[in-house]
C-alpha cells in the first residue's frame, strides 16, 4: 500500500483524533494557567502558575493520589493472580465451561456505576452481606468513612478479574497442546509446568493485562463516585477529585481542575514508565 | 488400581467447586438485586432479611418506567413479550430461509417502532425518554466509530511506513489518558457553542475516546486477512477501496462484531461523559445514580428495579454473542 491511499484510508480517524483528542489536551493545558470559574466561563484570567501550586499545597489532592496508587497497587497484582487461576480452572473443564463464562463476565460488563451501586447495596443496611455479619458478629455491618476504601478495593476485585480472566483463558487456548505433554512426559509436577512452560508463554498477554489495568485503576472514577460520593467525602480519586473541584455546583474552579488534569496526565505517565521500558526492551530483543 | 483415575476425578470434582464458588460470588449482588426489586418496601426495610414467601410486587418497575399506579404491569408484560416473539420469530424465519442483512435491518426496524409506540400506548416516565438516549447515543456511537476505524484499521495493518507505527504509538498513549483530561475541554467548549446537553456531544466524545481502542483492535482482526484477498481482486482490475468493500469487509464480519460490542458495552456503559455534558438530557446510567444518592427504602426498590432493567439488555447481548466478545478479548490480547 502506497502512502497516498494510506493516508486516504487513515485520515476520517486521525482527523478526529486530532480534533477531539489533541486539541482538548492543548486547550487543558492552556486553561490550567487561568482563573475560570464555572458561572463566569467567558473571563479567563491569566494566573500563571498559582493553580499549580495552590493543587500541590492542597492535603486533599495528596490524599486522592495516596488513595489512588493504593488503589493500583491493589487491584493490579491482585486481579492478574486471581485471573490467572480462574483461567486455569476454566481450562481445565468441558463441560459447562459457556455458563461459567458467561456468570463470570457479568461484573465486567455490566455498567460499572450499577454493578458498583448492587455490589454496595450488600453492604449496607438489610443487604446480605451486613445481614450475615450481624450473624456471626453480632451488629451488621454499616460502611462507615473508615471501611469505604476496603470495600471499593474488595468491589475492584469483583469488578475487573474477569478481564484478567478472559484474556488469560484465550492464551491458555494457544498454548501448543505438544508442549504440556512434553513436560508431562518429564515428570514435571503442577508448579515447574506453571513457570516452564505456560508463564513464558502468557508473558506478553500478563505484561498486556497490567498495562490495560495500571491505566484503567489509575483513572477509576465511578466506582469510588457512587460508594463514597458526597456520603464520605475523604475518600477521593484523583478523579473524583478533579470532578469535585472542577465542576461543583456552588463554585467550580474550572481554571484549576485543568491544572489538576494536567498533573494527572504527568502522573499516568510516571506510573507507566517501567511498563514502557520493558515492553521498549521486548520490541528490541524481538529486533535482534 | 484405579488411584490415577480416583485422583483425576477428585480433581474434576474439585476444579467444578472451585468454579461454581466463584459463580456464585460474581452473580451474588445480580441476585440480590433481582429479588429486592420484585419485593415491598416493607420486607425490604426489614431488620432480618425476608428469604422466601414474601409477597411480590412489579411496583418499584411502575415507578421508574411509568411514574403512575393506574398502569397494569401486566398489560406491559404482554406487550413486551409479544414484542420478542415478533422479534424472536422474524430473527428465526430469516435464519431459517438463509435471508441476508437486510431481514435482520427489518428485525431492527420492528423492534425500534415497537419501542417507539410504547409511550403512546402506557405513558412513561422520564426515564424511558433517558432510555431512549441510551439506545440513540449508543446506536450512533457504534455506528460512527466502527465506519471510521474499519478505513483506519485496515490502512494500518497494509501500510508499513513509519508513519503507520507512529499513529499506533500515540493512540496508545491516549488510551492511558485520564477521562478528565478531555471531558473538561469538552464541556467548556460546548458551553462556549451551546451545545451542552445534546446527543450529539456525547457521540461526538464518546467516538473520539473509543477510536484509539477501535483501530487497534480492528487492525489485529485485519491482520489475519490474507494480502493475497484483495491483490487477486485487484489484479481483476477492481481499486483498492473496491477490493476493500467487496472482498474484505465480507470476510471481517466477526471482527466487526466483537469490536461492536465492546463499543456498544462502553457507551450504553458510559457516566462521567454524560453527567458532565448532558446536564438534564440523561441516559439510563446517570439516571440509576441519581436514585441510588438516595437513603430512603422507597428508592432502593426502585434502583434495584432500574439496575435489573438496565442490565436486562447486556445480559441479553452476552448470551446471544458470548463468542465474539471471548474471541474479540482473545484477538486484542493475543497480538495486541
Amino acid at each position: 500500500m502506497n502512502r497516498k491511499t494510506f493516508w486516504g484510508f487513515t485520515i476520517p480517524s486521525v482527523f478526529i483524533m486530532l480534533a477531539l483528542m489533541v486539541f482538548p489536551l492543548v486547550t487543558t493545558i492552556w486553561l490550567g494557567f487561568h482563573q475560570l470559574l464555572l458561572r463566569d466561563l467567558d473571563n479567563p484570567k491569566w494566573v500563571g502558575l498559582s493553580n499549580y501550586t495552590e493543587v500541590l499545597k492542597d492535603p486533599q489532592f495528596w490524599a486522592a493520589m495516596r488513595f489512588t496508587l493504593l488503589f493500583v497497587a491493589v487491584a493490579v497484582p491482585v486481579q492478574l493472580v486471581l485471573g490467572l487461576g480462574v483461567a486455569l480452572l476454566l481450562d481445565r473443564v468441558k463441560r459447562g465451561r459457556g455458563i461459567y463464562m458467561a456468570a463470570l463476565l457479568m461484573p465486567f460488563i455490566v455498567t460499572p456505576v450499577v454493578g458498583s451501586a448492587i455490589f454496595k447495596e450488600l453492604f449496607e443496611r438489610g443487604g446480605l452481606l451486613s445481614w450475615l455479619y450481624g450473624v456471626f458478629f453480632g451488629d451488621p455491618f454499616q460502611i462507615t468513612g473508615g471501611n469505604v476504601r476496603w470495600l471499593i478495593f474488595i468491589h475492584a476485585i469483583w469488578y475487573i478479574t474477569p478481564f484478567a480472566m478472559i484474556t488469560f483463558f484465550a492464551g491458555l487456548q494457544t498454548l501448543p497442546e505438544h508442549r504440556l505433554e512434553a513436560a508431562a512426559m518429564d515428570g514435571a509436577r503442577f508448579w515447574r509446568t506453571m513457570w516452564h512452560v505456560t508463564m513464558p508463554h502468557l508473558r506478553t498477554l500478563i505484561l498486556f493485562v497490567a498495562l490495560i489495568s495500571v491505566m484503567d485503576s489509575y483513572r477509576v472514577f465511578d466506582s469510588v463516585f457512587v460508594f463514597a460520593g458526597t456520603r464520605f467525602p475523604d475518600t477521593q480519586s484523583l478523579q473524583v477529585y478533579n470532578f469535585d473541584v472542577a465542576l461543583d455546583a456552588s463554585i467550580g474552579r474550572l481554571g484549576k481542575g485543568h491544572a489538576i488534569a494536567v498533573l494527572n496526565i504527568l502522573g499516568i505517565f510516571v506510573v507507566l514508565i517501567p511498563f514502557l521500558i520493558r515492553s521498549y526492551k521486548d520490541q528490541i530483543a524481538e529486533r535482534t | 488400581m484405579s488411584t490415577p483415575n480416583t485422583s483425576r476425578r477428585y480433581l474434576t470434582t474439585a476444579v467444578h467447586a472451585g468454579l461454581l464458588t466463584l459463580v456464585v460470588w460474581s452473580v451474588t449482588p445480580f441476585l440480590w438485586t433481582l429479588q429486592t426489586s420484585i419485593k415491598f418496601t416493607r420486607d425490604v426495610a426489614a431488620v432480618d432479611p425476608v428469604f422466601i414467601g414474601y409477597e411480590t410486587t412489579a411496583n418499584a418497575y411502575n415507578r421508574f418506567w411509568f411514574d403512575s399506579e393506574e398502569i397494569n404491569m401486566w398489560a406491559v408484560l404482554a406487550y413486551l413479550a409479544a414484542t420478542a416473539a415478533v422479534a424472536v420469530g422474524l430473527g428465526l424465519l430469516g435464519r431459517r430461509m438463509k435471508l441476508s442483512w437486510p431481514w435482520n435491518l427489518g428485525v431492527i426496524a420492528a423492534l425500534t417502532f415497537s419501542l417507539w409506540l410504547l409511550p403512546n400506548v402506557f405513558e412513561t416516565s422520564n426515564e424511558f425518554d433517558f432510555f431512549k438516549n441510551s439506545l440513540i447515543v449508543t446506536a450512533l456511537t457504534v455506528l460512527i466509530s466502527i465506519s471510521i476505524g474499519l478505513l483506519a484499521g485496515y490502512g494500518l495493518a497494509r501500510y508499513t511506513g513509519v508513519s503507520g507505527a507512529v499513529i499506533l504509538l500515540v493512540a496508545l498513549g491516549f488510551r492511558a489518558l485520564p477521562r478528565s483530561a478531555f471531558v473538561l475541554p469538552y464541556f467548556f467548549a460546548a458551553k462556549e457553542l451551546n451545545i451542552l446537553d445534546s446527543r450529539l456531544v456525547i457521540v461526538l466524545a464518546m467516538v473520539a475516546v473509543n477510536q484509539p481502542f477501535t483501530i487497534w483492535m480492528l487492525r489485529s482482526f485485519f491482520m489475519d486477512v490474507p494480502k493475497e484477498m484483495e491483490e487477486a481482486a485487484m489484479m481483476d482490475g477492481a481499486t483498492r477501496f473496491e477490493a476493500f468493500r467487496k472482498v474484505i469487509i465480507p470476510i471481517m464480519w466477526p471482527g466487526i462484531i466483537a469490536t461492536s460490542l465492546f463499543t456498544m458495552l462502553l457507551a450504553y456503559n458510559e457516566f462521567l461523559f454524560v453527567r458532565v455534558l448532558a446536564p438534564t438530557n440523561w441516559t439510563l446510567p446517570v439516571s440509576i445514580v441519581s436514585l441510588t444518592a438516595g437513603e430512603s427504602s422507597r428508592t432502593i426498590t426502585e434502583a434495584a428495579a432500574a439496575s435489573v432493567s438496565i442490565t436486562l439488555p447486556i445480559v441479553i447481548v452476552i448470551i446471544l454473542f458470548q463468542k465474539h466478545l471471548v474471541k474479540g478479548l482473545g484477538a486484542g490480547a493475543v497480538k495486541g
